[in-house]
């Protein structure tokens, strides 16, 4: 009850203040998911991918 | 026609007739075939109708008894009429607001509060799904139109300055475009320095378009139609456009003949300790 009064006087109640903090959530939104999305990739295909591989290789040419 | 007399006989005695939709007068319950008492037909006549002398047998009758003789009833409360009419007799019913309303208080939010910070919540979030998505579409649409990076690859070009001795022209292709490179003697530099640039057609200080004097990096297409100018050669000493016979001079400007604007220098930059030209 509490909780969704404050959350309501805190970002609802002035448009302009609900309408920046959307734009805010979404850019924020935006860098999580990326960030999500790479790090499970990278954790989906480990071992598979140059950048797990090059050590390998670089010190053979070297 | 003969139907339409009889008809008119049976009017006269019941009055209430009443005309069907069709048209069609209707008297039912009406006795049609009521006969004279005994005794006074004559036994030819016939069924042609109703007596009208006679009143109708729901007024009253008349009855042979054996104790008092004849008998003659009369029903005072007779009715007019065999026709029965159903009338539903009815009144409007009352109309309620909303009849059989269920019970909805089970249903109903405990705490206005609540609902409204979850709807707030909930349309908020869908603004925040939404702008990101526009947002990457839009910077991916974008993206897609910039360079790809085997064009990227292509993009700079390295160039060893210690193999162009100096007096002597090195032409290179860079993104498809021969590029020019010069190297220049002192002589030529202060031909190329002392030049009064201003009365030029396209004014230009040769400080501003060699980083270092002694080497020239410019585009090598002409800036007239696109030729490729000859080095080495023209009134001043330095190219000539064979096309339409644009001259320029040492430090690739435009001195003679159609080209509007001098040779354009493109973004370049040299390495440290100067052993390599980056073009790019």
């Amino acid at each position: 009850m509490s909780f969704a009064n404050t959350f309501y006087n805190a970002l609802v109640k002035r448009n302009s203040v609900y309408v920046t903090s959307i734009f805010a959530g979404a850019f924020a939104f935006g860098v999580s998911f990326d960030l999500g999305v790479s790090s499970f990739w990278d954790n989906w295909n480990k071992g598979k991918q140059w950048k797990d591989l090059r050590a390998k290789y670089v010190q053979d040419e070297e | 026609m003969a139907t339409a007399l009889s008809f008119r006989k049976a009017l006269s005695a019941p009055p209430t007739v009443r005309t069907l939709a069709s048209g069609v007068p209707s008297a039912p319950l009406v006795n049609l075939s009521v006969r004279s008492p005994a005794g006074h037909g004559h036994g030819h006549h016939g069924a042609v109708g109703p007596r009208s002398d006679l009143p109708a047998k729901f007024a009253g009758s008349v009855s042979l008894s054996t104790s008092s003789g004849l008998v003659s009833r009369s029903f005072t409360g007779a009715q007019t009429s065999g026709v029965t009419q159903h009338r539903l007799l009815h009144t409007t019913a009352v109309v309620k607001d909303a009849p059989n309303v269920p019970n909805f208080e089970p249903y109903q939010a405990k705490s206005s509060d609540n609902n409204r910070a979850l709807s707030y919540f909930m349309i908020g979030s869908l603004g925040v799904l939404s702008a990101s998505v526009a947002k990457s579409t839009v910077t991916e649409f974008l993206a897609s139109m910039s360079a790809s990076a085997d064009v990227l690859a292509l993009a700079k070009v390295e160039v060893e300055l210690a193999s162009i001795p100096e007096g002597k022209n090195a032409i290179i292709k860079w993104r498809g475009k021969p590029v020019f490179i010069r190297h220049r003697t002192q002589s030529e530099v202060e031909e190329a320095r002392s030049t009064d640039w201003k009365s030029l057609r396209d004014p230009e200080s040769d400080e501003s378009r060699a980083k270092k004097p002694e080497w020239l990096v410019m585009l090598g297409v002409c800036t007239h139609l696109g030729c490729v100018p000859i080095g080495e050669a023209g009134d001043f000493g330095g190219w000539f456009c064979p096309c339409h016979g644009s001259h320029y001079d040492i430090s690739g400007r435009i001195r003679k003949g159609p080209a509007p604007l001098n040779l354009e220098v493109p973004q370049y930059d040299f390495t440290e300790g100067d052993e390599k030209l980056i073009i790019g």
